[in-house]
């Protein structure tokens, strides 16, 4: 089984939930080289970024494995992985 | 001489207004605000009556982000807070001299339900920030956070004596110097239908006898009450010394003259006049005030049966059976962990009003013989007033208050 969601797709998704964690950046173009921390996010906003786009997916990865990732592209990449590998 | 301790600042919220004037303004025209809760998690297969807050204004300047991240009850207490901040002029201290004190234990049940029942069977995907919300003292960071306080914070609970015993723990705060100034906050007690049911199983909460009628369920002091009717509020007072005001030039509202904590040794929601009693001659024998300078009782009086006839027979043993009484939770409800402290903001804005508001529902007083502020709301200079507060497990708290004549 192929999964549908494109990489494009899912740094919506991730964009959508740092905004929602993070009103602030509203009209603020979020790209693949940013990192969390740079637009504000402490380290609870991260986790609580990660939560939510872990739940939209459907897909758990564990603590460890997040800690990898140096920006929003990695972090795209790293959940394409997985839901790939699921 | 220990200093002479004095309120400088207050901010309240409740279902009948926003901010002092809007509280005072409902509380002298006997405006009340029950019905049927529609908070989500309040009502299962149950149609609780209480009064709700149904908005809450913020500060221009609050962040979204912030907001986002709040309780209901953090965002009460923001707003509190802010009112209280503002008119104490708390900008201009040290923020390394000033405290705040969290009255109220277990206050986001309603809240921690609903995580609970939302992510029961995806608990992967639990909010992280459930960590930091679950605990009451997350109100504490969150406050001192907006708010810059850099001398201390804690919450302290007593159950319904919670917001009282903020009060008693922060003019303790400011008589140790371990502080200038300490806002006591009585915290917005946010319950679902889970403590809804168990109150009413216990007897503590009024019977569904006026599902029909909510306007007429909540009857403190009068023969057919049942029950306490609950109510969200919540309540910030600023407490220092005199001479930390005048460092400001703040205006005092009243004087803490003293306190009473007394416990009944008895973990059952049963009252003693044993305890109230001790509580009460206590706070007045601190305050160096016999009974009949008190002119003005705000008294707990939640329309529990039991407990709103031991209170009587309290004020009575203690020689207070001559002062005015009305009763606050007939307009707004028993806020549990945050009346004490709102309950001592509506007897100081009458005092400045110099009238007592209306105990609605007050149709047939079980003590008819006693000084009632009845329907309508009279004229009345208070000098000298008592606020008490009781709560499960047996606590009994008193303050003793002194209207402050220095700026009129």
């Amino acid at each position: 089984m192929t999964n549908v969601i494109t990489k494009m797709e899912l740094l919506d998704l991730i964009a959508r939930h740092a905004r929602e964690v993070l009103p602030g950046l509203d009209g603020r173009q979020i790209v693949s080289s940013d990192r969390l921390v740079d637009l504000g996010a402490n380290s609870v906003d991260r986790a609580e970024i990660a939560m939510l786009v872990q739940e939209s997916l459907g897909l758990s990865v564990s603590r460890v494995e997040l800690f990898g990732p140096k920006n929003i592209g990695e972090l795209a990449d790293l959940f394409l992985e997985k839901l790939n590998a699921a | 001489m220990p200093p002479e301790l004095v309120v400088t600042g207050m901010g309240v919220i409740s279902a009948i207004g926003q901010g002092k004037a809007a509280f005072a303004a409902a509380l002298l025209d006997g405006k009340a605000a029950f019905d049927v809760m529609r908070r989500p998690g309040r009502q299962r297969e149950s149609a609780y009556i209480g009064a709700e807050i149904r908005e809450m204004a913020f500060a221009p300047g609050v962040a979204r982000q912030t907001l986002r991240a709040a309780s209901l009850s953090s965002q009460a207490a923001l707003v509190v807070l802010q009112e209280a901040w503002i008119e104490a002029r708390l900008f201009d201290v040290d923020p390394r001299r000033v405290g705040l004190i969290v009255g109220g234990s277990n206050v986001q049940q309603r809240e921690l339900t609903q995580i609970h029942e939302s992510y029961r069977d995806r608990s992967a995907f639990l909010r992280p920030t459930y960590a930091l919300s679950f605990m009451d003292s997350d109100l504490c960071g969150f406050c001192t956070a907006q708010f810059g306080i850099r001398g201390l914070a804690y919450t302290v609970g007593g159950a319904s004596a919670s917001g009282q015993l903020a009060i008693i723990q922060a003019a303790q705060a400011a008589l140790a110097d371990q502080v200038d100034v300490c806002v006591a906050l009585g915290a917005l007690m946010d319950l679902s239908y889970w403590e809804c049911h168990s109150l009413r199983a216990i007897g503590a909460m009024g019977s569904d006898r006026y599902a029909g009628e909510p306007a007429l369920a909540c009857r403190p002091f009068d023969r057919d009450h049942d029950g306490f009717i609950f109510g969200e509020s919540c309540g910030a007072v600023v407490i220092e010394s005199l001479e930390s005001s005048e460092r400001r030039g703040v205006k005092p509202y009243a004087i803490l003259r003293g306190w009473g904590v007394s416990m009944d040794g008895n973990r059952s929601p049963e009252p003693s006049l044993e305890g109230e009693t001790r509580a009460i001659q206590s706070a007045l024998g601190a305050a160096l005030a016999p009974p009949a300078q008190i002119d003005y009782v705000n008294p707990h009086g939640t329309g529990s049966i039991v407990g709103d006839e031991t209170e009587l027979k309290a004020l009575r043993a203690c020689g207070l059976a001559d002062a005015y009484l009305n009763a606050t939770k007939s307009l707004i409800g028993h806020g549990l962990s945050a009346a004490g402290t709102v309950e001592v903001i509506a007897t100081l804005l009458q005092a400045q009003a110099g009238q007592l508001h209306p105990t609605r529902n007050l149709e047939n007083p079980i003590d008819p013989t006693l000084n009632w502020v009845r329907s309508k709301s009279i004229d009345h200079p208070i000098e000298n007033a008592l606020t008490l507060s009781m709560g499960f497990g047996g606590i009994n708290t008193a303050l003793c208050w002194q209207r402050c004549h220095l700026y009129e």
